[in-house]
């Protein structure tokens, strides 16, 4: 009598990421073993991430160089990008501009950009920070040749003044809004001091500053901590991590964000805090009314951060915890997540009883993240994106990046999980109306459609070893039916393998196809007829392969290439025989 | 006869006459030298008598009776020396004016004419031995006071703690001002470390210990702690400066004790010389008052003496006269 077929099916599998650490027998078939270049879409099936678009055209001041930082300047109706690479600072998406100040020589792109108070500062290791402000405008001339730093340039004609805060190049001057009436064209521009004179051609608003050349500003270089974090909360910018001392946090004046040693600013230095007598910070994080300072191994959360002179006072520490670098901190509003040494961890929010819950994230990747951690020779590289509900963790060196699901987490409060190999991404930003910017070597990038600028990727989904509930029985696949979404004319492959082996066999198969028929074109060109059909929304495609071979455990796997076109995993069920114990 | 007798009666008028006259001459030296030996005599009855008087705690004071002073002739007149009676010329001297009858003087002068004068007569109340007719005029008499041991003691500790009090008085109030200070900060020292680990140990519990700021250098909680240890510092100090001033004016009003004490032996004795004095002087008003009623007697005796010689002298030149005038035939008075 013929065995009536065992069906497994596989809804919406993985589902619930990629689990690579418990036993794969035990495994809930919601689980992948491998889901790459994937996400957890909108449904809560596994699908092919989105590609990148490069946005930029002009990367000449780039170089061979990439994009290490991008950083949003918010201001109303001023909204500008700028990013760093290549030793230089840039504005721009389309054409990167550069905007280092004059003089200034930068030894390394790994610098921390924030936005405060209508102030874009700019921090890392060793350099003197730098601003760009609206504000800060730039005189256009036919040679600065002879003006000098702290004159005042007289308009011939107008009679308009402004005070010369830096050269910037040989035809460029940059006053920071210290303009007193507007110069008119063509006039001479005469410097008080040196007497230098000059054709004013144009001026333009907003420019790069060394610090201490802003007005207000700590004026001894010396004096401005130099972090390699900083971020601006509670009405301050907040650094920490400089070259020489590693366990003070500085705090600059009240909305001055270079002011450091004046008003209310000032510093603690924490290195008798730390829960397990020393550590060094790495990161920084405001949340839930707390300052949280990340040490490599240990974490410190100070309150009372509003008043920080007054009422800055430890109210927590965790040890035994701290955060791998400070570009894996993200805030998704309920959390700070960041990377520790053992994987990836949240500060959850509670308002009532002010604690912090700290949680692991990625319970279920936790020997791969620690692997990947460890061996990460470059940098990281996160950024939080509400708009698609994911936290991007990038090991740069590695060119790998974990994806974490945020709207929810599994039983064990892990994020639901995918990776993105080969990814070369060395810089994110989610802009405010919710574009994801990725820097890479070709500039700046766009999270956006389904190829990497053109060049597609490979979707990968295999399933967890699946025992159709007896384990010591050997399983005859028969049949695998695999639902899709999406992915017009895409070849897909559907591997299966037995008991553990890591070859698999394939069966291709084609997407189908589905053009998009719009209003008033005709489908099959002029004069046919009809004019136009309506197409059946998202294309689905369902497939009935066979499948050969037997053994206790069975492995399903998906690839495809993403070349344009979404795709979604709806289901796959696989029917097989169950034979003899083995 | 008659003739002869007259002579005769005139020669026996004129020798009476004569001895009448040289009677009286007599009647004179002898008055004049009773008078002296009654003043002398006088004097040493009414000179001062030597006497001491002791305080119950051992203090003396002693009157002792004055040197004799010698009476002498210099070259510019007679002298008395005041001080040692040695009768030396020159000097510190009293001089005599020199136009004063010197032959009355010297007749006058006891050690030159008591023994020419007929003294057949001496007044009897003289006593044998107990007059210098060297001492003209007493020396000034010598008073001495004298603590007792134990009083002497007291007013030399008394004196020397009051200069150890002026000294230490007069000295600059700096060191001293320090002193205090140091022995303030001795005392709050201890409390303000105290307070300064408890500080440091609520920051540690805050982890607020490395906090700098540009407000307040530190911790706020530091600053006012520092603030707080600074004014008490400053009120330390400024106590510190209030007592050594007091202090300076406690040794200025000790020394003025302390001098004060040692007078009061002094004052003491001094005060109990009073009645000591007032009994002497009753003694030598007794003796003054003794002394006149002896010159007064002395005096009288003296008048009756000359009297009666000046009656025999008056009577011997009546006669005289009477018979010189008899054989002269006139009457000598209606001449005389």
């Amino acid at each position: 009598m013929a065995q009536q077929l065992r069906n497994i099916n596989l809804v919406a599998p993985a589902f619930k990421g990629i689990n690579t650490e418990d036993s794969p027998i035990a495994q809930d078939p919601s689980f992948a073993e491998v889901a790459d270049n994937a996400v957890i879409d909108k449904r809560g099936r596994i699908a092919a991430r989105k590609g990148y678009s490069v946005s930029t055209t002009d990367k000449t001041a780039l170089g061979s160089g990439s994009i290490r930082a991008i950083e949003e300047f918010k201001e109303a109706g001023a909204n500008k990008i700028f990013s760093v690479g290549n030793n230089k600072v840039f504005s721009g998406v389309t054409t990167l501009v550069d905007e280092t100040p004059a003089g200034y020589t930068i030894n390394n792109d790994n610098w921390k950009i924030v936005s405060f108070n209508d102030n874009l500062y700019f921090f890392q290791d060793s350099q003197e920070p730098l601003v760009y402000s609206n504000a800060f405008e730039v005189v256009t001339v036919d040679s600065t040749t002879g003006f000098v730093v702290d004159e005042t340039i007289t308009g011939g004609t107008s009679s308009a003044t402004a005070t010369i805060k830096s050269v910037h190049s040989s035809t460029e001057l940059y006053i920071e809004q210290t303009r007193d009436g507007t110069f008119t064209a063509s006039e001479t521009l005469t410097g008080g001091t040196s007497s230098t004179t000059a054709t004013f051609s144009s001026i333009s608003t907003g420019s790069v500053l060394k610090m201490s050349d802003v007005t207000g500003a700590t004026t001894d270089v010396a004096n401005i901590p130099k972090g390699n974090e900083v971020i601006g909360a509670y009405g301050r910018l907040w650094t920490a991590d400089t070259s020489t001392n590693t366990s003070t946090v500085y705090w600059s004046d009240l909305l001055i964000g270079q002011n450091w040693t004046g008003g209310t600013s000032g510093s603690i230095n924490i290195s008798k805090v730390w829960p397990d007598g020393y550590d060094e910070i790495v990161a920084l994080a405001a949340h839930n009314g707390f300052l949280i300072i990340f040490g490599k191994h240990s974490i410190v959360v100070y309150q009372g951060a509003e008043a920080p002179a007054t009422n800055l006072m430890l109210a927590d520490t965790v040890a035994g915890v701290g955060c791998v670098d400070r570009d894996t901190v993200q805030h998704t509003g309920t959390d700070v997540i960041f990377l520790s040494n053992t994987g990836l961890r949240s500060f959850s929010r509670t308002i009532q009883e002010k604690s912090m819950p700290i949680s692991t994230l990625s319970k279920t990747i936790t020997k791969d993240i620690i692997s990947l951690t460890q061996n990460e020779s470059s940098f990281f590289r996160s950024v939080f994106s509400p708009e698609e509900n994911f936290y991007l963790l990038t090991f740069v060196g590695q060119q790998t990046t974990y994806c974490f699901d945020v709207r929810g987490t599994l039983e064990d409060g892990s994020f639901r999980v995918t990776r993105w190999p080969g990814s070369s991404y060395t810089a994110y930003d989610r802009a405010e109306d919710g574009t994801l910017y990725i820097g890479n070597s070709d500039g700046i990038c766009q999270y956006t459609g389904y190829s990497d600028n053109s060049v597609k990727y490979r979707f990968k989904y295999y399933s967890p070893s699946l025992t159709f509930g007896d384990p010591t029985r050997l399983k005859l696949v028969k049949k695998i039916k695999p639902t899709l979404v999406g992915s017009n004319n895409a070849s897909a492959f559907i591997y299966f393998g037995y008991d553990f082996e890591t070859t698999y066999r394939a069966t291709e198969f084609s997407i189908g196809n589905q053009t998009p028929a719009y209003f008033d074109v005709n489908e099959f060109g002029a004069n046919s007829s009809p004019l136009s059909e309506f197409t059946g929304g998202e294309l689905t495609t369902q497939k009935n392969l066979n499948a050969t071979g037997n053994g206790a455990t069975v492995v399903v796997g998906l690839e495809t290439d993403i070349n344009g076109f979404a795709l979604s995993l709806q289901e796959i069920n696989v029917q097989a025989l169950l034979g003899k114990t083995v | 006869m008659d003739d002869f007798l007259k002579w005769l009666m005139g020669g026996a008028g004129a020798g009476l006459l004569g001895q009448a006259y040289s009677q009286l001459g007599n009647v004179g030296q002898q008055g004049l030298s009773y008078g002296q030996q009654l003043a002398n005599l006088q004097q040493q009855q009414a000179a001062f008598r030597p006497y001491t008087i002791t305080t119950p705690t051992g203090a003396m004071f002693t009157a002792s009776a004055p040197a004799p002073t010698p009476v002498g002739v210099g070259a510019q007149g007679f002298f008395v020396d005041p001080l040692a009676g040695s009768g030396q010329e020159g000097g510190q001297q009293d001089y005599i004016d020199p136009d004063f009858d010197q032959e009355m003087l010297k007749s006058s002068h006891p050690s030159r004419n008591m023994a020419q004068a007929d003294m057949s007569d001496p007044l009897p109340m003289r006593p044998e031995g107990a007059f210098d007719p060297t001492m003209a005029a007493p020396q000034p008499a010598e008073f001495g006071m004298q603590l007792s041991p134990q009083e002497q003691q007291f007013y030399q500790n008394m004196f020397g703690g009051a200069g150890q009090f002026f000294q230490q008085a007069a000295m600059p109030t700096a060191d001293r001002e320090s002193s205090i200070y140091e022995r303030m900060r001795a005392l709050s020292a201890p409390e303000e470390e105290l307070e300064r680990q408890n500080l440091e140990q609520r920051l540690a519990a805050q982890g607020r210990l490395g906090m700098q700021t540009a407000q307040f250098g530190g911790a706020p909680e530091q600053l006012a702690m520092s603030r707080a240890q600074q004014q008490a510092q400053q009120s330390q100090k400024l106590a510190a400066i209030q007592q050594a001033q007091a202090e300076q004016a406690q040794q200025a009003a000790l020394g003025q004790q302390y001098l004060g004490a040692a007078y009061i032996p002094q004052a003491q004795m001094l005060n109990a010389l009073t009645p000591g004095m007032t009994a002497a002087g009753q003694a030598q008003q007794a003796q003054l008052y003794g002394t006149g009623l002896f010159g007064e007697a002395a005096a009288s005796g003296l008048d009756m003496l000359l009297a009666t010689a000046l009656g025999r002298a008056n009577l011997a030149g009546s006669l005289g006269g009477g018979l010189l005038g008899g054989a002269l035939g006139i009457d000598l008075k209606d001449i005389i």
